[in-house]
This record gives structure tokens, C-alpha cells and sequence, in this order.
């Protein structure tokens, strides 16, 4: 997506990225970043919370019209939950039995099998 | 203010996921990583422009097993080239083909990944001049050559067909 954006700016249409992997996006470069501090799946605010999701609309259409310059990131001022012990789970193998990395593995085989298919259908 | 603890930054993905694929024995990945970024002002004011809304998320596929709220990574609902479909109704759209966060977040509100209601809202208020009758699908191809050389110009020519002025984009 970042490269989309970058394509779309080079050729005279100004983006903005909602999105909540902030080293993924910054890595790439991107000329403006709204980046809430959230799961990945919620980058246009938390579920069922429409003040939320107004919210990161109207912070991303802000960075849009305001950013100075390339690689502009605003960090939204909302939180997942108090507590950023979540943040310690994402594919963290140290958290997993033998069993479910097993059961990860097989799943990960699994699944490249089938989106390969699906590729070569498409 | 109370200082916060340490582990209450960012995910750092990049290195989680090199950890994790490197244990589970599989090669490492390589995101796209650039030094210059381009930059364009906005020609005129958000109330006046027309905005793009584009989304990695994608169309619901019946048939193509269980797409959520709460599925599994479903490779089988991936999309593997550019679509487009109207922003006068709410598409139903679904993130069951991509790796978001499963064990904190169950998908169940598409508006927090596919703000089409709220931009709705925002075109209503005068907020923004309006939006481009169609929102595109961005297929999530870990092939940078292939976003690169064939999706990025796809959603470039069909932004232009649209007269679109501006763009949001949502990853998942």
C-alpha cells in the first residue's frame, strides 16, 4: 500500500496512509502517515466506536492538508487499552507452546498452497 | 505524568516477523525500504477536492470459506488484481486474507478498517467536496515487483479516470 501511495504522490495526487504498522510504513516512506497505536485491522479507528473512527478520519484528513513535507507521521492520541500489555503477543514465539508454533507451520504451509493456486488461477 | 513501561511503543513488525519466520525455519522477507519519498502539495482546499478512498481489504467471496468477523487467515479470499466498486452504498468488504492482529481484534466492525461511512459523513458536513464514485481494492501481493510495475499504475489510471484530487489509503 505504501508503494501505491508513493506512485500515486510521484504522479501528482497527494495520499495519506491510515494505517498501524508504523515501522512497515516508515521503512518504506510515505508522504503522510496517520498512525494509530492499534492492533492491525483498526486503522480507521476502534470497533463500534464511531467518535473513534470520526476521530482518525478527520486527524488523517488533517495530516493531508497540512503536512509540510514528505515522511510526515502523526501518532493519533488514542489508546487500544491502558494497559500495552497486547502489544507483547503479536507473533511472538516466546508466548507459544511447541504445539501451537506446530500448528502455526502448518497453517503458514497451508495457506501459501492455497494463495499459489488461487494465484495462478487469477 | 507517570513514565511509561518499556514495551509500551510500536510493534517493531519487522523484527517480530524476521524472529518468527526465521524459528519457524522459513527464508526472510524484504519490505520495501526507500530513501526518497515524493511530496505534493494539495492543489486546493479538502472541501473542494474529490478524495479516492482505496483499502487492501476485500470483497466478500461466498464460497470462498469463512471470512469472518473472527476467521482465520483465509488465503483463499485473496484478490490478485486491482477492483473497483461504488461509494454510494457500503460495500461488504472483509480483512480475513491478510494478518491482522487475531488474538486482540476479532473484525467485526468494518468501519475500523474501511472508513467509507465516515467519509460519507465528512462529504455530508462539507468537510471534504466529495469523493470519487468508486473506491478501489488494492490486492496485499508479496511481490513488491508486481505492486510495483502493475497495481500502482492500475489504481493510479483508474484515481485519474475518477477525477480524484486526493487519496486515503488503508492497509490492513
Amino acid at each position: 500500500m505504501s508503494l501505491a501511495a508513493r506512485h500515486l504522490e510521484a504522479n501528482g495526487i497527494p495520499t495519506v496512509i491510515m494505517g498501524c504498522a508504523k515501522d512497515i510504513v516508515e521503512h518504506c516512506g510515505v508522504p503522510r502517515f496517520l498512525f494509530s497505536d492499534f492492533p492491525l485491522g483498526n486503522a480507521a479507528g476502534r470497533p463500534f466506536d464511531g467518535e473513534s473512527q470520526a476521530l482518525t478520519l478527520e486527524l488523517a484528513l488533517r495530516v493531508l492538508e497540512t503536512a509540510p513535507a514528505a515522511r510526515t507521521t502523526v501518532q493519533s492520541p488514542l489508546r487500544w487499552t491502558e494497559d500495552a500489555a497486547w502489544k507483547l503477543d503479536f507473533s511472538n514465539l516466546d508466548r507459544m507452546t511447541p504445539e501451537q508454533i506446530a500448528e502455526r507451520r502448518r497453517e503458514f504451509d497451508e495457506s501459501k498452497a492455497i494463495a499459489r493456486t488461487r494465484r495462478e488461477q487469477a | 505524568m507517570a513514565a511509561a513501561p518499556e514495551h509500551d511503543v510500536p510493534i517493531p513488525y519487522m523484527q517480530r516477523t524476521r524472529d518468527y519466520y526465521q524459528r519457524l525455519g522459513y527464508a526472510a522477507y524484504r519490505w520495501a525500504h526507500f530513501t526518497d519519498v515524493p511530496f505534493t502539495p494539495l492543489a486546493r482546499p479538502l472541501a473542494q477536492s474529490r478524495l479516492a478512498l482505496i483499502t487492501t481489504a476485500a470483497p466478500f467471496q461466498p464460497g470462498a470459506g469463512d471470512q469472518g468477523p473472527g476467521a482465520p487467515y483465509n488465503a483463499a479470499a485473496k484478490f490478485y488484481k486491482v477492483y473497483s466498486d461504488s461509494t454510494d452504498a457500503l460495500a461488504d468488504v472483509r480483512i480475513s486474507h491478510v494478518g491482522y492482529d487475531r488474538v486482540h481484534t476479532r473484525a467485526e466492525d468494518p468501519n475500523s478498517w474501511f472508513p467509507l461511512a465516515q467519509l460519507q459523513r465528512a462529504v455530508k458536513a462539507g468537510r471534504l467536496g466529495a469523493l470519487t464514485p468508486r473506491f478501489h481494492g488494492a490486492p496485499t501481493n508479496r511481490s513488491q515487483r508486481v505492486t510495483t510495475e502493475t497495481d500502482a499504475p492500475e489504481l493510479l489510471r483508474r484515481c485519474r479516470e475518477d477525477g480524484a484530487d486526493v487519496a486515503l489509503l488503508v492497509p490492513n
